[in-house]
């Protein structure tokens, strides 16, 4: 099949492209940086718990970073951003869980996570009851743990949630409180 | 009376029970670590009362601890790190999506020749064999004349696949 050598007057034009592709962004440098510093830890607990999988969870951090600054969206507020990035970060885990991976393993705890002893509680019923959370969770449906926590972890409202989620603001409150139940079920009854 | 019981009609209060108003009060309590030693009499009876908010304080308890943890344990790129990527990034993908005219050229060009080959060769055959059969020459004979006719045609397709891609790409490239 036909192909050539790339001429200098190539590598000028795709450098253009390139340059303009990243001028193209819809954010520049420091806002993208201030904006990931606030927010990648929880897109990272978000994804790791909603997924159970910490590797896959670093993998889908980048693309979530990747495709935010190429939304050509127009944000009213930092709190819109922020529901904005979470709906691009639940739609790369569902891609992933029709794909096959992502399908929600228990994780094991980490015992020897620094900071797991810092603030001197017991490490043993810590690890304990996030086991527990995790298989609890590992039953529910992928909609349902995002809910819980997008609601309980990140404290968004309703109308947070169903942004992020890309579901109706009218239909949250009843899939919350099923969720909520069938989690609540699952854990036993533990408080 | 009925042995059975009828399905119960969905109510108001149906929908209403989904939900409770000291839900706030509730989850409050839980951020500010109040529960459960030291909330207040008024709202540990109520939650001992509300199977709602029962089951607000075993979730959102045990998922509050797990996102402490899991920021904790986070270990995420540095910004400086995620913008050069993100960067980089597009810069290929741009250049991908520009040298793609390139392919799909290439693609159209093959299917443009293979047709204007067969088409010719369909039209051509028929002269072609009656030239060969009025000369006398019948099966691998007519073969061994003929192959040299078909040289010009196959470098005419050589070079059709070589210009049509290039021109195509030509008039893509300057739009």
């Amino acid at each position: 099949m036909f192909s050539r050598e790339l001429t200098v007057d190539d590598l000028e034009r795709l450098d253009r492209i390139a340059t303009a592709a990243v001028d193209a962004l819809q954010m520049d440098e420091d806002t993208f940086r201030a904006f990931y510093d606030r927010t990648a830890r929880q897109v990272w607990a978000y994804l790791a718990r909603i997924t159970g999988d910490r590797s896959l969870a670093d993998d889908l951090l980048q693309e979530t970073y990747y495709r935010f600054p190429r939304a050509d969206r127009a944000f009213t507020s930092d709190s819109h951003r922020r529901n904005y990035l979470f709906r691009i970060a639940t739609n790369l885990a569902h891609d992933r869980h029709r794909r096959g991976r992502g399908v929600v393993n228990v994780p094991v705890p980490d015992e020897n996570t620094p900071g797991a002893l810092a603030d001197g509680s017991d490490l043993a019923a810590e690890t304990e009851q996030r086991t527990d959370l995790a298989r609890a969770m590992a039953r529910l449906k992928p909609r349902e743990r995002e809910m819980l926590w997008l609601a309980y972890a990140q404290g968004s409202s309703h109308e947070e949630i169903a942004e992020s989620l890309g579901l109706r603001k009218s239909s949250i409150k009843i899939l919350l409180f099923r969720a909520r139940r069938r989690l609540a079920a699952a854990l036993g009854g533990r408080s | 009376m009925s042995l059975f019981k009828r399905p119960r009609p969905r109510r108001a209060k149906d929908i209403a029970d989904t939900e409770c108003p000291r839900e706030s009060d509730v989850l409050d309590a839980l951020a500010s670590a109040r529960w459960p030693q030291r909330v207040e009499r008024e709202l540990a009876d109520h939650i001992a009362s509300c199977a709602i908010c029962q089951d607000v304080i075993a979730v959102a308890s045990v998922i509050q601890a797990d996102h402490d943890h899991a920021w904790r344990e986070a270990n995420v790129p540095s910004s400086g790190q995620m913008w050069w990527r993100a960067e980089m990034r597009a810069r290929q993908d741009a250049i991908r999506e520009a040298s793609r005219p390139v392919t799909v050229a290439q693609g159209v060009a093959a299917m443009f020749a293979l047709t204007l080959a067969a088409v010719v060769a369909w039209f051509a055959w028929p002269s072609v064999h009656g030239l060969l059969s009025s000369l006398g020459l019948t099966g691998d004979a007519q073969m061994t004349f003929a192959w040299p006719m078909l040289i010009p045609l196959a470098i005419a397709m050589g070079a059709l696949l070589i210009i049509a891609p290039l021109a195509i790409y030509l008039v893509v490239s300057e739009k």
